[in-house]
């Protein structure tokens, strides 16, 4: 990870009832062993940054998988991200490809500017979603 | 003799004293400052050919583009060319606020050098490619006025074009659509401008130094540039926009500038850039991109339009900007130390409610504005002698 200080912080913006475990099969955060993690207790989140270092203005590829509970995949996971000092978000839409159950590669982010960037992970269970969310220094 | 000698010496002190209260302290690089004073380098960058554009890079065709932009030919009443407007002694810009074809517009003549670093074309990047961006002038109304059916006659009815299209694209344009013609030649068009590359700069010089811990080509940058760069990547987070080598970031920000153009009009800015952009036959998910992997597709199709796009503009290179006054892309601020001063007296009310929240008037005082002038001088070439 040259060029990025990772400071993990995980935020959660809302609340997520139990999951019914018959909403999704499996769960791939084994698929991500060697990435970061991100817990919020019962969910936790793997991710992995493909191909090196952010760079400003380069796009980029998140391989994400996340568990909502005992081998229970979310619904759906979304990814995005925005600068809290600037006020603003990405320029780009990240495409999602799945790659199984709770595990999906967002492709084409891209940080337009150098500074802090906070990338955030919605997971959705049934009927709610909670965020993770974890903040990039990306100075090159 | 002794105590003459003591005066003497007494009376070198004494001067030698004032003069170094006279002089200014070196500026200095912190090792932070210099990591981001190293992101604006090397230059020139390595490029390679638009893979969307056939001919880029192509000889046949940079010399039938350099032809191009220098006719009248794809003008409606042949009385103007792409040259008119981009005039190479004034930055490939116009020096007048807003430009005059067939009428006048409502935007500055950007500059030229450097736009194959570009990933958005124009002050709202209506345009992905610089052959899409050449078609615009030749079509709109108050620019060039031309017809595709018109251009592709012409080519055709000129015996030295036609060849020069015959060379480029190996077909004759006779017979073929027009809108085929059309695009070719913007292809061509944009192959001449890809070869606009503005040279080595003081600045350069001194980031290079400075990149090989070389003492001598460090001191020799002036000492006023050096703060004006200091307040350039530290007070004035100027480097947060106007990011690496090529000094941009490459995207659209609302810095303030007023965007309406006439009594209840509006310029959109990148607003109006990416539903332009979205609804163009010609842009990179169109038919006529030669990349059939659609390699450099990925920022077209993934751009979204945000209520923040409204009066934001591209952000555009600082490199030989001295040469392409006025500025702002309505070419309001008629000199350098107008743009600079934008920045040191902004009116946060103007800005977007959703606007960049990085800005903030700069209050610089007069020598720190002098200061970042000096140093935003130093990234246009030195002239050339004859």
């Amino acid at each position: 990870m040259t060029g990025i200080r990772l400071l993990v912080c995980a935020a959660l913006v809302a609340v997520l009832p139990s999951v019914s475990s018959a909403q999704a099969e499996g769960c791939a955060l084994d698929k991500l062993a060697a990435g970061s993690k991100l817990a919020a207790p019962p969910i936790r989140l793997g991710y992995r940054i493909v191909g090196g270092a952010v760079k400003v203005g380069a796009p980029f590829t998140i391989d994400v998988a996340a568990c909502i509970g005992p081998g229970t995949a979310p619904r759906r996971i979304r990814i995005d991200a925005r600068m809290p000092a600037h006020g603003h978000g990405m320029n780009y839409k990240p495409s999602e490809r799945k790659l199984g159950p709770g595990h999906s590669r967002f492709e084409g982010l891209v940080f337009h500017m150098p500074g802090r960037w906070e990338i955030s992970f919605d997971i959705f269970g049934a009927d709610a979603r909670k965020r993770l969310s974890v903040t990039l220094d990306v100075r090159r | 003799m002794k105590s003459r000698a003591a005066s003497w010496l007494w009376i070198l002190g004494l001067v030698l004293g004032v003069a170094h209260a006279g002089a200014e302290s070196p500026v200095r690089f912190s090792d932070t400052e210099k990591q981001t004073i190293l992101l604006h380098g090397p230059w020139p960058v390595a490029t390679k050919p638009d893979p969307s554009n056939r001919v880029s890079g192509a000889p046949a065709a940079i010399a039938f583009g350099r032809a191009l932009f220098n006719s009248s030919i794809l003008a409606k009443d042949r009385d103007r060319s792409c040259a008119a407007c981009h005039v190479a002694a004034k930055g490939f810009g116009d020096g007048r606020p807003r430009s005059i074809g067939i009428a006048r517009v409502d935007r500055n003549a950007p500059g030229l050098y450097n736009l194959r670093l570009n990933r958005w074309f124009g002050w709202g990047g209506k345009s992905d490619t610089l052959w899409s961006q050449s078609i615009h002038p030749i079509l709109d109304a108050k620019e060039l006025g031309a017809t595709p059916a018109l251009i592709a006659r012409r080519i055709a009815g000129n015996d030295r074009l036609a060849a020069a299209y015959r060379r480029t694209f190996g077909h004759e344009p006779a017979g073929k659509p027009p809108e085929t013609v059309l695009v070719n030649v913007a292809k061509a068009l944009a192959a001449f401008q890809e070869t606009i590359v503005s040279g080595r700069t003081p600045f350069d010089t001194f980031r290079d130094a400075l990149a090989k811990s070389r003492a001598a080509g460090i001191a020799a940058y002036p000492a006023a540039a050096k703060r004006g760069l200091k307040i350039f990547i530290g007070k004035g987070k100027c480097n947060i926009c106007h990011f690496g080598p090529n000094f941009t970031n490459g995207e659209f920000h609302n810095i303030g500038i007023g965007y309406f153009v006439a009594r209840g009009r509006v310029d959109k800015g990148r607003y109006g850039g990416i539903e332009a952009l979205k609804a163009s036959r010609y842009n990179l998910l169109g038919p006529y991109n030669d990349d059939t992997r659609r390699s450099t597709a990925g920022f077209t199709r993934r751009v979204r339009q945000h209520p923040a796009n409204w009066g934001a503009f591209r952000v555009p290179s600082l490199r030989n900007l001295v040469a392409t006054a006025p500025y702002m892309h309505d070419g309001s601020k008629p000199t350098l130390r107008e743009a600079v001063r934008h920045y040191s007296e902004l009116n946060e009310d103007r800005l977007h409610q959703t606007g960049e929240k990085l800005l903030r008037a700069l209050r610089l005082s007069r020598r720190e504005i002098a200061d970042l002038i000096a140093f935003l001088n130093t990234l246009s070439e030195t002239p050339r002698r004859k």
